[in-house]
């Protein structure tokens, strides 16, 4: 137990300068099917590696953190798995919205605060701590989930989606939907819709690939803007987060709701194959996630937005969340844990993510992540 | 023929009266019987909500007995299992601690009002917006916490007991004035003549005499805020683990875990949100009942 | 008070006890004035944040029907209008109950079952409002679906009930008054509890004595004496059903821009609004939001001034006419 223990230790110093190599070892530290002497012996090596580079060689510290419940499954896993590699470390990381999360991490309240857009730049001289670094974790589609009873197999443009969501389209055999599902028999059911109660990141992300994809610059069909919160009829219904607003499509025959994919696939329901902006119908996976990320431009500071990105086999609603701390950490075993993390979800966490059901991050990304954790200044 | 007619007019009042009568007494009655439905109406729902609670409750917090009020609450919603520990410690530390501020400041506002204040201009005032303040709505008052505390000292348990002493405070007021109302005035002139000053009587003889009383209003205001979910929401955080430094760090509460439970789509979650349910239920309760007791017995006394 | 006015000016023993005296009498001051503090402070803290969404909305802020955060444009009204709504809703069901409880326990039971109803009462009031909201969602709305569809069938063509029972969906006004309903029960009826025993004995006696039956001796004697004090315990209870937060946020539909009298259309509430909106609320809707508190704390303040009031003027009369 201390032995992998310090393993992972060596790992995540390790990975800061060789990031190849430290994916590989630091997955020891789970029950995997590599057996005890491999681990021995590719080990060996690293840690006197690790020795020569500053390794937090006893992690100790509790962080605070809240943000995005988007990436909370991932966060969950990431975390379990970290804490039990480093027991010394305990995160409590409270969801809440990534707007809760920022303006949290602008307060100084928590540690580290996970996003899934921006800080708006007015809000930056908020911040109280200083610059802000923002580290990619994830990247997930966000399905367009549905519950009609004999149909297995829907694929909607965004013009029909964004009527849809707008109840100009109230019939499930409504002929925008037959016209895009050739084949499928679509019954004389009313539509309900179902979106979120609390103001959210996802509904951020679904409604700008709407005002991206047929917004006012696009035909102008979405009419209704993009935001954490929009003025959805009153002819619709709203659950709280996405575990409800899954729970209710899933209990409401008829129904239609954006739910992350983590959610959807637990959920088990039914989702859309979504026209993309290359025009072409792309289901919602998770590799169609990973090539949306690859299709985004991303700036020097790391972001991007992977919404309605270019690219044939790209997801077009894919979300992104970041992982947002303060580049003057305050207090040193803060600061080291949470630079072990963020080493830890950026290389393992890499591997883990699918089954957990997020996409990982597009190589070259994750090595601008990875680069970037020197960036971090911790006191001494 | 006029007395005939008389005679007549007084039979017919009689005949008015008889099926009147037996009217008026069967309006009575229904009315008496809507009374009792009403009665019986409002068990209903507290059959039904109870009801709820034990029989998907019970399951996950006797299932393992005890692990469910000592272990962690899991990292992963996702995992079946038992743990609501750290939210029970939470409870506890953070109703105590708010107790801990609103009693005894209750306590002497309500000194204050009775024993000093009695009817002048700031004592009625005070009491008029101590009632008033009853009705201030819990969210406020998480808002205000939030605002003043937790934007200067970070998230912590002490900021969510504030918020409920503030939700507190005028309830004990409110309760311990009527109790003191209740020592009878010829207890403190006995004090007074045998020559204990006015403090020394109000420590020794009034409150010690009002203590039941007192102490059942106390419980009463406990049950309730160990109960309120909204000023927490803004103020604590969400631990998962044990957290007994309520000044410094995240830490939580039943409230804060069913309310988070109850959003969540994991079987196990939602089966966790509802055995938290049982427990602050219970808790709730097991307070209001100690209440009823204690205040009984002080009567039986009297 | 004069017996005590009089000891207060009694020689007092000792100087430092004469001290200590004043000590006690000032700490005990002091923790009286804490409620002015707290009233104040919630007043100041508060509304001096509010600045950026009146700069931006002005008085526009009460009177917009949108809260539309994408356009920036932040109207209290409908949420203002879900908050009375509801309200009221609530205490349509809950006041002829609650009334009809109090008149049941203080008139006509017999005196054994009269504490287990004030049981049944207590525990009522201490079931926290989380726990409702979660049976409200996760049985209430699931199971009342029936009721709701033949209300509005029954009732469509009917003039004005058609248009109250309109098209239904299951978290909606009504969804959430009637827990709100369950919630503010046992205030009304501790209340009108009260009010009712203030009615002086002779006065019941001498009703009895002329003929009057059980209803006509309540309705001669005791609700003439008690009108205002009920008036004031439904206040109470508007003020508290105005204010409750989970429950309502969990039931209600969070529909934005709803003035309907649609009892059975989803709406949202003040305090609905704000735990939904706080997760992802940039500077400026955050004032809204803040905003929408305080709006929400000055009308609860003034419905339970005008409640205390009437309540306190009531018990006040009618203990003098004893």
């Amino acid at each position: 137990m201390t032995m992998s223990k310090r393993l992972t230790f060596a790992g995540a110093a390790v990975a800061i300068a060789l990031t190849a190599t430290a994916c590989g070892s630091s997955k020891k530290t789970e029950e995997t099917t590599t057996t005890a002497a491999a681990v021995e012996t590719t080990a060996a090596p690293e840690t006197t590696a690790a020795e020569t580079t500053a390794a937090p060689s006893n992690l100790s510290a509790t962080l605070d953190a809240s943000g995005s419940t988007f990436v909370k499954n991932f966060l969950e896993e990431g975390v379990s798995r970290f804490t039990a590699a480093n027991s010394g470390v305990t995160i409590n990381y409270a969801g809440g919205g990534s707007g809760k999360g920022r303006q949290d991490l602008a307060d100084q309240i928590v540690a580290f605060a996970g996003t899934d857009s921006t800080i708006k730049d007015e809000d930056l001289p908020t911040f109280k701590g200083g610059d802000v670094l923002y580290f990619p974790a994830v990247v997930a589609p966000i399905t367009v989930s549905f519950n009609v009873s004999g149909v297995d197999k829907l694929s909607l443009s965004p013009t029909t989606i964004a009527k849809i969501f707008q109840v100009q389209i109230t019939k499930w055999n409504d002929a925008a939907i037959a016209a895009e599902n050739p084949g499928v028999t679509l019954p004389d059911t009313d539509i309900t819709v179902v979106h979120r109660s609390d103001s959210s990141g996802t509904t951020g992300n679904f409604t700008k690939f709407l005002d991206k994809a047929v917004g006012a610059d696009a035909g102008a069909i979405w009419t209704l803007g993009t935001g954490s919160t929009v003025e959805w009829s009153p002819n619709t219904q709203a659950a709280e987060g996405n575990g409800g607003v899954a729970q209710l499509i899933a209990a409401t025959d008829g129904a239609i709701g954006y739910v992350d994919f983590a959610d959807a696939i637990k959920a088990g329901l039914k989702f859309a194959a979504v026209q993309n902006k290359a025009g072409k119908f792309v289901d919602a996976t998770l590799e169609g996630a990973s090539a949306a990320a690859a299709g985004a431009t991303v700036k020097d500071n790391l972001t991007f937005s992977a919404v309605w990105a270019e690219g044939d086999a790209a997801y077009p609603i894919t979300a992104q969340t970041w992982i947002i701390i303060y580049k003057n950490q305050t207090d040193k075993a803060k600061g080291e844990a949470v630079k072990a993390l963020l080493n830890f979800l950026l290389t393992e966490g890499q591997t883990f993510a699918k089954d957990v059901n997020y996409a990982p991050l597009p190589a070259e990304l994750a090595t601008k992540a990875i680069a970037q954790l020197d960036a971090i200044v911790i006191p001494a | 023929m006029s007395t005939m007619m008389s005679d007549q007019s007084t039979a017919q009042v009689l005949e008015d009266l008889r099926p009147k009568r037996s009217w008026r007494q069967a309006r009575s009655n229904i009315m008496v019987m809507l009374m009792g439905l009403a009665a019986l109406v409002i068990v209903v729902p507290l059959v039904f909500v109870i009801g709820s609670v034990i029989s998907r409750g019970a399951g996950v917090v006797f299932r393992d007995f005890p692990s469910f009020f000592t272990k962690k609450i899991p990292i992963k919603s996702e995992d079946i299992g038992p743990g609501m520990g750290p939210a029970i410690v939470g409870t506890m530390l953070i109703t105590g601690f708010a107790t801990l501020v609103a009693v005894p400041l209750g306590i002497l506002g309500a000194v204050y009002l009775h024993e000093y204040g009695g009817t002048t201009k700031l004592s009625k005032l005070i009491r008029f917006l101590a009632t008033v303040m009853t009705g201030v709505p819990s969210i406020v008052m998480g808002l205000f916490i939030y605002v003043i505390f937790t934007l200067r000292f970070g998230l912590s348990g002490v900021g969510g007991a504030l918020a409920l002493a503030c939700l507190m405070l005028p309830v004990v007021i409110r309760a311990t004035e009527e109790m003191l109302r209740l020592v009878p005035g010829n207890l403190r002139e006995a004090s007074y003549a045998l020559g204990t000053s006015k403090s020394r009587t109000i420590l020794t003889v009034v409150l010690p005499s009002a203590l039941p009383g007192i102490v059942s209003g106390c419980l009463l205001a406990v049950a309730r805020a160990a109960g309120e979910t909204a000023p927490l929401l803004f103020t604590i955080g969400a631990a998962r683990a044990v957290q007994g430094n309520i000044f410094k760090g995240a830490n939580t509460a039943l409230p804060a875990q069913i309310f988070e439970n109850a959003k969540s789509l994991f079987p196990g979650a939602q089966e966790r949100g509802w055995g938290a349910a049982l427990t602050l239920v219970g808790i709730a309760f097991l307070f209001t009942l100690t209440a009823r007791i204690v205040s009984s017995a002080y009567q039986k006394r009297r | 008070m004069t017996t005590e006015q009089h000891i207060d000016e009694l020689p007092n023993l000792s100087g430092s006890s004469q001290r200590a005296d004043k000590a006690f009498r000032w700490v005990s001051i002091g923790a009286g004035l804490i409620v002015l503090v707290i009233l104040g402070l919630i007043t100041y803290t508060m509304a001096s944040r509010t600045g950026p969404v009146f700069r931006h909305m002005g008085f526009r802020f009460f009177t917009e029907r949108r809260w539309a955060p994408p356009k920036e444009i932040y109207g209290a009204l409908a949420l203002m209008w879900g908050t009375l709504f509801t309200a009221i809703i609530a205490l349509f069901i809950a006041v002829p109950i609650s009334i009809g409880i109090a008149l049941f326990v203080t008139q006509v039971a017999p005196a054994w079952l009269r504490k287990p109803m004030v049981y049944v009462m207590d525990l009522l009031a201490v079931i926290p409002s989380v726990v409702f909201g979660m049976w409200g969602v996760l049985v209430l709305a699931r199971h009342i679906k029936g009721l709701y569809k033949w209300l509005h069938t029954t009732f469509d063509s009917w003039p004005i009930l058609g248009s109250i029972f309109g098209k239904p969906q299951t978290r909606s006004f009504l969804t959430a008054g009637i827990i709100l309903s369950i919630m503010v029960i046992p205030i009304i009826t501790s209340l009108a509890r009260e009010v009712f025993e203030t009615t002086p004995q002779s006065e019941k006696e001498a009703a009895l004595a002329l003929g009057a039956t059980r209803w006509e001796m309540i309705r001669g004697a005791v609700f003439p004496h008690s009108k205002g004090g009920l008036v004031g315990a439904v206040m109470l209870g508007l003020g508290r059903a105005m204010g409750e937060t989970i429950a309502v946020a969990l039931t209600i539909g969070s529909a934005l821009g709803q003035l309907t009298f649609n009892v059975l259309a989803p709406g949202n509430s003040m305090p609905s609004l704000i735990t939904a909106e706080w997760g992802e609320a940039d500077a400026l809707k955050k004032s809204a939001l803040i905003a929408v508190a305080v709006t929400l704390f000055v009308i609860t303040i003034i419905i339970n001034v005008i409640a205390t009031s009437v309540v306190q003027r009531s018990i006040k009369r009618s203990r003098g006419a004893v």
